[in-house]
This record gives structure tokens, C-alpha cells and sequence, in this order.
């Protein structure tokens, strides 16, 4: 495994932070459980395969949501900003500092919480509770959205990796 | 959490990252039972290798800072160290080096030369 290029003068000041998507979590276990209702109440017996069968897949879709969704970690510095999603880290978005052409901490309504990983032509979003949130705006165009706990650090982790590039 | 670490620096990488956990544990910046970033991922922001992240998480491990679980990483151990008696008495070297007019990267030196 190599290691990306050093940048600046050897410094790095990176920030971390994970969340945790609860809306995600309680929303998959409420359809689970209805599910379950739905394939008892229509008559089925519990030894049936018809029966056991479908919810093995629901509890199996259950286990793997609470896993993925439980952790959400964010790494902000000098080699860009990355989004994973889950224990197994995916869907994974990175932007290496070139590509970010701002950065910023907005407050978001929570009637713009996009609850979930989006991926739209314009737009990545991956919040899972309105209030401070990070922002950034690609070099493309593309505007990038992400929950983290502390967005002012992780900005500031891009800010200082940013001039230190500069200065380089 | 906010990590730091300098690759031109004489002091080992791991000794950094492992400098960086025990800093956040100290002030509060990580909780008891909080889970740090996998080494992997750590590792690529930082630009060191997932090894050496490890090396720093064990080394932490061997002095009860972390604990790992299986599956679930490395988390910060309850009842870890208590450092109040170190930060008390490093405030008071900060308040003595202060009253003979010495800054903050005298202090560091001074330390530095000592250990």
C-alpha cells in the first residue's frame, strides 16, 4: 500500500468525525416489522418455507441497514474530503483538494435533510439531521453536502490544507 | 476529532498518532466508547500507512487508552489513565516557565531535551 504525496511542508491537520443515520436505522426496522406482520397475517404457518424464507431476507436487509447505517465517517485534510457510508465504507465519494473549489459551513432547514446517501447530476448529499452541515462547492459545479459533527473543523482542515498547497 | 501530525518531524509517526488519541481523550474532543476511524482510513488522510496507524492504536491498547472489539474496531476504553494529575502539574510548569519569561516553544524544547 503506498501513500499518497506529502503536501505542504509535511504537516497534516485532518479532521474526523462519524455520524450516525438513526432516521435510516428506525425506518428500516419499522418496515422490517411490518413486513413481518404482512407475512404472518396472511395466513401462513411458521413452519412453512414460504414463510421462513422471506423473512430470513428481511432480517438479513434489517442486520445489513443498522450496520451500514449506524456509521457514517467523514475525513477532511490535505488529501481532499472523503464520504464513506457504512462499516464497509460504501458508497464512497472522495474529492481531492483540487477539485473543491469552496468550502463552507451552512445551516441547514431540516426540511432539506436528504435522510440518506443522494446521488443526482448536480448534487451529492449525504445528511442525515438538518442544523451546521458542510458544503462544498466542486470545481465542476457539483455541490456537495455532508453531515459531520463538527462541520467548522472539517472546513477549517480544508482551509489550512488549501493554503498550505498555495504556499507550497 | 482534529488529528496533527508532521512527516518531517524526528519523532515517530505512530508516537504522533497515538499523541494525537491521548490529546483528544485529555480534553474531551473523544468520549469513552467512542469509535476512532478504521487505520485504512485514517491512514490515507494522513498520509501514513494503515500499519502505522495500527502500531499507534496498539500501543494505546497496551495502555488501556483504547480497547478493541472484535468487528467493531477501536474504541476509546472506559476508566482509561487519568491524566488530571499530569495536566495539573504541566499547568503549573506552563505557570513557572511563564514567571521566568519563557514561551511556549522554550517549553517544548526544555521537555524535549528532558525525555
Amino acid at each position: 500500500m503506498t501513500s499518497p504525496p506529502l503536501a505542504g511542508d509535511g504537516t497534516h491537520a485532518v479532521y474526523t468525525g462519524r455520524t450516525t443515520s438513526w432516521t435510516t436505522v428506525a425506518a428500516t426496522c419499522v418496515a422490517g416489522v411490518l413486513l413481518v406482520l404482512m407475512a404472518t397475517s396472511s395466513g401462513g404457518d411458521w413452519s412453512d418455507l414460504v414463510i421462513v424464507l422471506p423473512l430470513l431476507l428481511i432480517a438479513i436487509g434489517v442486520l445489513a441497514d443498522v450496520l451500514t447505517a449506524s456509521s457514517v465517517r467523514a475525513t477532511a485534510g490535505p488529501n481532499g474530503f472523503t464520504i464513506r457510508w457504512g462499516s464497509v465504507g460504501w458508497p464512497r465519494c472522495s474529492y481531492p483538494l483540487d477539485r473543491i473549489a469552496r468550502a463552507e459551513v451552512i445551516d441547514l432547514p431540516w426540511w432539506r435533510v436528504s435522510w440518506g446517501f443522494w446521488w443526482t447530476p448536480w448534487r451529492t448529499s449525504c445528511t442525515v439531521r438538518g442544523g451546521p452541515t458542510v458544503r462544498l462547492t466542486l470545481s465542476s459545479g457539483r455541490i456537495v453536502t455532508v453531515t459531520v459533527p463538527e462541520p467548522a473543523a472539517a472546513v477549517a482542515a480544508l482551509h489550512a490544507a488549501g493554503a498550505a498547497r498555495h504556499d507550497a | 476529532m482534529r488529528w496533527a501530525i508532521d512527516h518531517a518531524s524526528r519523532e515517530r509517526l505512530q508516537d504522533q498518532i497515538a499523541g494525537c488519541v491521548r490529546g483528544g481523550v485529555a480534553t474531551g474532543e473523544l468520549e469513552v466508547g467512542e469509535q476512532l476511524p478504521p487505520a485504512a482510513e485514517l491512514g490515507a488522510a494522513l498520509s501514513v500507512d494503515r500499519n502505522t496507524v495500527l502500531a499507534a492504536y496498539r500501543q494505546l491498547r497496551d495502555d488501556g487508552v483504547l480497547e478493541f472489539r472484535r468487528g467493531r474496531g477501536a474504541r476509546v476504553a472506559s476508566g482509561g489513565p487519568d491524566l488530571s494529575a499530569v495536566t495539573e502539574a504541566a499547568r503549573s510548569l506552563i505557570a513557572t516557565a511563564r514567571l521566568h519569561g519563557l514561551g511556549r516553544n522554550e517549553i517544548i524544547r526544555i521537555i524535549k531535551e528532558l525525555t
